[in-house]
């Protein structure tokens, strides 16, 4: 035994936790649309650590998560590739602040 | 805490630091490599539990395809400085962070145990349709986006 009497899946879950609160604050911090494609990829990261466990209750249901997992983020890079060439066309720029409409204010 | 789980925490601690440094740096094109030096970690525990075709699919799809796009449209883009994080949200996430461990470390006490890991090659009959069904979804997509993309004049 070393350290502390933590279970593999609690560190599982915490990393998973930490890499998805980082990935929101990435997210909310972004000054442009790369950053936030780059957060989203992370919030991926740790849904794909998020599945882990259900490996051991259902492994063929967590392959088949994990690939619709991987699908759903190459889809959604595609979309966002999409955006970001179109943001650039129409507003000449890729700051998040070009896009007027929609959003919240504190 | 036995040297297996001691290695994912390791594994845990680099993924979770890489991804601090998507947070911290200035510069989109480092943001995209922190980005996969994450995802490569986050392979290394999947291969740690000897799940070796979801380490395939990081490292092919995930690192090889999606992460070396965006790195490549990360370093197209990359002037300016591209994030500015505000302290009135660190705090709450560093609460939220606090309770998410506390809860965890307190209530998911059982281990892990891979029951079968050599099930994969029966995903491509029993969820046929899904898989076929997300190719075509992506196939849709990428012409959805091909269509839009020659829609906006130069």
């Amino acid at each position: 035994m070393i350290g502390p009497d933590v279970s593999n899946l609690a560190v599982i879950l915490i990393t998973s936790g930490a890499i998805l609160l980082v990935a929101y604050l990435t997210a909310i911090s972004a000054k442009d649309v790369i950053r936030l494609l780059i957060s989203l990829e992370l919030m991926f990261a740790a849904v794909f650590l998020a599945i882990i466990p259900l490996f051991s209750i259902n492994p063929p249901m967590a392959y088949a998560v994990a690939i619709v997992t991987a699908f759903t983020s190459s889809t959604e890079l595609l979309v966002l590739v999409t955006a970001i060439i179109l943001l650039d066309r129409r507003k000449r720029g890729i700051g998040v602040d070009k896009v007027a409409v929609g959003g919240d204010s504190l | 805490m036995n040297i297996d789980t001691l290695i994912i925490a390791v594994a845990g601690l680099f993924a979770v630091t890489s991804s601090v440094g998507v947070l911290l740096t200035k510069d989109n094109f480092y943001a995209a490599l922190y980005m996969s030096v994450t995802m490569l970690f986050v392979a290394a525990i999947y291969a740690v539990f000897n799940i070796q075709p979801v380490v395939v699919i990081i490292a092919l799809i995930f690192v090889g395809a999606v992460g070396i796009v965006t790195v490549a449209i990360a370093a197209t883009y990359r002037a300016g400085i591209s994030r500015k994080v505000s302290i009135f949200w660190v705090v709450p996430v560093i609460v939220v962070f606090a309770i998410l461990a506390l809860a965890y470390t307190n209530l998911a006490v059982e281990s892990i145990e891979i029951a079968n890991p050599e099930v994969f090659s029966a995903v491509a009959t029993d969820y046929f349709f899904v898989i076929a069904f997300l190719f075509a979804l992506v196939v849709l997509m990428m012409l959805s986006a091909i269509k839009l993309a020659r829609r906006v004049d130069l």
